[in-house]
């Protein structure tokens, strides 16, 4: 499939090591994206999370038992699964540094690119948006309300994206040079263990421009051949080897 | 000119293919999609200028400085404040969602006097005054007969609070059981003074004992933070974690080793480690230090040590000489969820920093000044943090101490977070005229006579001195950053107000002048606090520590093993002691610990089978005090003969969001008292399992 290449690449770093699995990533995902509450957040089939936690382990019995957590928002893949399967062209890799858009109101709510993500990073709307009485005084304005029936996910908090260019304009800078920093996701801006990096890896003045090459650094399902926008860093080897599906059968 | 079947064909395809040319059929289909979606009861987003605003919120544990957007006014979303040092820029899981706490269904939207069948009627804050007054006035200079319970540690609230109490004559204003309650009582035995604090940001080897720094020990957000800077993603490790704890939790699997130790057996594995510096010539200069020696060296030798928790003498052997070789060791103990603790636990990890040389210095163990009483006749900090409400409450149960006419409970949820619940409910059931000053509908406010709903932290003035645990002395304040939702009062000002009326002056007026005077008495400048900067003082206590040996020979005992031990944890995103699951948290909940409305408990592989339980098996935990059911979940992170199991859970008050799920583990907890001190523990709680 062909990969269409921007200046700019929005890549997230991930480190593993220091993520504490504390969830304030993601709350501050559903504040900031307008994600109604659920009553049954245990129903983890139907739940909106654009970002999901998960829980790692090293798959060894107590005392060598390991864990960590991995939080897992959309992989923004150079090559997506999810869009040539759409049939209205809702989501498409646009020319915004490779986030891949979903367009809410022409998703017709197939869920051909659910089926297609190998990520699971895409989520269908099962019920309405009920926000219990009042709380919609506390709606982002950044963030659009989405009926059920329409697919949604991670898009980097895209709006946070032409702030940042809004404020290069006024500042009389590039707006496609954005410096480190003046764009922020969310969930960066609320890890308490800073174990979220983000930035234009194609930027050398950015940090993740040498994170991602860092030698511990990995991508998840990398042989799938999906060029993810999603790092993750992790000293400890059964993280990394776990991150593309390695069998204990399959070698080093 | 008739038409033929092929003419037929050739005008279906054209008119076909000519549809396809036509913008009217696609402009149609993508109308219909977006009108479709378009429906009424999906609210409308509201625009407006967006402003930033520094506030504080008190939801978890420990104090969080925060910024707040607004969009019209209207908060919407939060951000961790970089500027200030008491959470150094980190956001905890339940202030992340605080703008729509404002909106929580479990909001109290005025004061409410009960009435008959446990049923609530509005009244006016006058008619709440005055009820709250005339019954404060029939007690006032009786002994015994006024109780106050604060869950704010940090605020100059809790000062008010407990001058308030002694200008009644009271001499029971206490603090919601916490870590600090510990570390005052162990402070006390050890002849120090101040409070015990812990310079994370300079050490570079932390060892936890028991306390989950992660989620429940000490300033959680700044302990995260620090954990960040001397961890910077992608550079080299600037400092070394190991936990010492009975879980795979949090604290242990960011750490770089965890050591698995029983709950309630931290002392042990700290003075097994004594045993190894003092064998290897470690000394310090206090009183009881020979005293200190012998009882090491002869109860807790290395054999003794495994004997009691099972941590091999070459692990022992191994840690202590990476302490002692490392440049800035330092060691903390503490429960594993936060309270119950006993003084022991900080008394044997206090002797590891003092044979390490750590007390006192750069990246080691502080004692802490407090910051000058904004109100005179309050109680000192020290003082009122040492002050044992499970063991007031415990006596009221009993009936060894009578219940008191009024209890005023401050943003405290006593009737639900206490250990051994059901007898602390049934304590504070006791109590004729039971006052909540809380923002929520919570467990205690539902069994209220008189409900005084203070504002949430976005919409009132309050501030935090020196949270448990950080290792200077601080205060942040803050100012309301929107306007009041509902009708609430401040209970700083309710309280100023009902002592003016009973003649006990305090010496202001309002919330926001007993805070401007904190600030002032601290140094500090009041516009920079509410703009979100915070006050940090380097002034710590002098005089040196002892070891206290005498308690620790008479509180440390050994486990008599074969039983199952809880490990109760707690962590923020399932909501804390004084605010339950908040709406925005509940997708944030893991599988293996809530489904539906079943709790998952956990147990590793070995005890399951020794218990004949499999994943997913009911069960039903009994202890002391009380039972809960669970089911089981197979975890190998959790040692042998010990059952983990998440606080938070069982709310039978609050909202859809968090009422009705699973059981409250509290319930469960044994409340003991510990040799030497007489202050009320329970992090050794066994249960039985059917």
């Amino acid at each position: 499939m062909q990969q269409i290449e921007f200046d700019t690449k929005w890549t997230m770093v991930i480190d593993v090591d220091k993520c504490t699995g504390c969830g304030a990533c993601m709350v501050s995902c559903q504040a900031e994206n307008n994600i109604a509450p659920m009553e049954d957040g245990s129903n983890k089939l139907k739940t909106l999370t654009w970002l999901l936690v998960y829980e790692l382990n090293n798959g060894k019995d107590f005392p060598e038992r390991e864990s960590a957590y991995l939080p897992r928002p959309c992989m923004q893949c150079g090559k997506p699964a999810c869009v040539p399967v759409c049939p209205v062209v809702a989501t498409t890799k646009d020319e915004e540094g490779g986030i891949v858009s979903q367009i809410y109101p022409r998703c017709i709510g197939c869920r051909y690119c659910m089926a297609a993500c190998p990520y699971h990073a895409r989520y269908f709307g099962w019920f309405d948006p009920i926000w219990p009485e009042g709380m919609e005084k506390a709606l982002s304005p950044s963030t659009s309300t989405r009926p059920r029936g329409v697919v949604e996910k991670c898009n980097f908090c895209h709006s946070r994206l032409l702030d940042a260019r809004a404020r290069a304009r006024a500042e009389d800078m590039d707006p496609n040079k954005l410096p480190d920093g003046w764009y922020k996701p969310a969930c960066l801006e609320a890890c308490p263990t800073g174990a979220i990096s983000f930035g234009d890896s194609k930027n050398p003045e950015h940090k993740v421009h040498d994170l991602i090459k860092d030698k511990n650094a990995f991508r998840l399902l990398e042989s799938l051949g999906m060029d993810p926008q999603v790092y993750y860093i992790s000293r400890r080897d059964w993280v990394r080897e776990q991150s593309d599906n390695h069998l204990p059968k399959d070698k080093h | 000119m008739g038409i033929d079947r092929r003419t037929f064909i050739q005008l279906v395809t054209g008119g076909v293919v000519g549809s396809l040319f036509t913008p009217v059929i696609w402009k149609s289909l993508d109308d219909a999609a977006i009108w479709s979606q378009n429906w009424p009861w999906i609210p409308r987003l509201k625009y407006g200028q967006i402003t930033e605003q520094a506030t504080l919120s008190k939801f978890g544990p420990s104090p969080c400085s925060l910024t707040v957007k607004s969009v019209g006014g209207s908060p919407y979303v939060v951000k961790g404040n970089v500027e200030n040092e008491m959470s150094k820029g980190g956001v905890d899981a339940i202030s992340a969602g605080g703008a729509q706490l404002l909106y929580s269904p479990s909001r109290v939207n005025g004061p409410m006097k009960k009435v008959a069948d446990g049923k609530y009627e509005s009244i006016s804050w006058e008619e709440a005054e005055k009820m709250l007054s005339e019954k404060l006035s029939a007690v006032k200079g009786q002994a015994g007969k006024l109780a106050i319970v604060s869950g704010d540690a940090t605020g100059t609230s809790s000062e008010v609070l407990s001058a308030f109490a002694a200008g009644m004559g009271s001499s029971d204003c206490y603090l919601m059981p916490g870590d600090e309650q510990a570390a005052a009582v162990a402070l006390d035995n050890m002849g120090g003074s101040g409070q015990i604090g812990y310079d994370l940001d300079n050490s570079d080897f932390v060892l936890f004992i028991g306390a989950d720094a992660m989620n429940s020990w000490g300033s959680v957000v700044r302990n995260q933070r620090v954990y960040s800077e001397m961890r910077p993603t992608g550079e080299d490790l600037k400092s070394v974690y190991v936990y010492a704890g009975p879980f795979l939790n949090s604290t242990a699997s960011s750490s770089d080793k965890w050591i698995p130790v029983a709950p309630g057996t931290g002392a042990i594995f700290s003075l097994g480690l004594a045993y190894h510096m003092l064998n290897s010539g470690s000394s310090a200069s206090a009183s009881d230090f020979a005293d200190f020696k012998t009882l090491v060296m002869s109860r807790f030798t290395p054999d003794k040590v495994e004997k009691a928790i099972g941590v091999a003498p070459g692990v022992m052997a191994g840690l202590a000489k990476q302490l002692m070789s490392a440049s800035a060791p330092l060691v903390i103990s503490g429960s594993e969820f936060g309270q119950g603790a006993g003084a022991v636990d900080i008394i044997a990890a206090t002797a590891l920093n003092m044979l390490l040389g750590r007390v006192g210095e750069k990246g080691g163990m502080k004692l802490l000044a407090d910051l000058p009483l904004a109100v005179d006749s309050a109680v000192s900090r020290t003082e009122l943090s040492s002050r044992d409400f499970a063991g007031y409450l415990a006596a009221v149960a009993s009936d060894k101490v009578k219940a008191p006419e009024v209890l005023l409970a401050y943003e405290a949820n006593p009737v639900y977070a206490m250990p051994q619940a059901d007898t602390m409910a049934a304590a504070i059931a006791k109590v004729p005229f039971l006052v909540s000053f809380s923002t929520w509908m919570d467990e205690t406010a539902s069994k209220a006579d008189l409900i005084m709903p203070n504002p949430h932290s976005f919409e009132r003035f309050d501030d935090a001195q020196t949270p448990y645990g950080v290792g200077v002395a601080m205060l942040s304040a803050c100012a309301p950053v929107t306007e009041p939702i509902y009708n609430g009062k401040s209970t700083i000002d309710v309280v100023l107000g009902v002592a003016s009326g009973l003649g006990i002056d305090l010496g202001y007026e309002s919330a926001e002048a007993v805070l401007q005077a904190k600030a002032e008495k601290a140094g500090a400048d009041w516009d920079s606090l509410v703009g979100g900067a915070a006050f940090v003082s380097d002034s710590t206590e002098s005089g040196s520590l002892k070891f206290a040996a005498s308690v620790l020979s008479k509180a440390v005992a050994m486990p008599k093993g074969g039983e199952i031990a809880l490990a109760p944890y707690a962590k923020l995103n399932v909501g804390s002691s004084t605010v339950a699951i908040p709406p925005l948290n509940c997708v944030t909940i893991s599988k293996f610990e809530l489904q539906g409305k079943d709790l998952f408990v956990q147990i590793n592989g070995v005890t399951a089978k020794k218990l004949n339980v499999s994943e997913g098996s009911k069960v039903k935990l009994t202890g002391t005090g009380g039972e809960c059911v669970a089911r089981v979940h197979i975890n190998e992170g959790v040692m042998n003969d010990v059952i983990a199991a998440p606080l938070g859970f069982g709310h039978t008050a609050w909202d859809v969001f968090s009422r009705g799920k699973g059981d409250n583990i509290s319930k469960i907890l044994t409340v003991g008292t510990e040799p030497g001190t007489g202050m009320a523990v329970w992090t050794s709680s066994f249960v039985s399992i059917a």
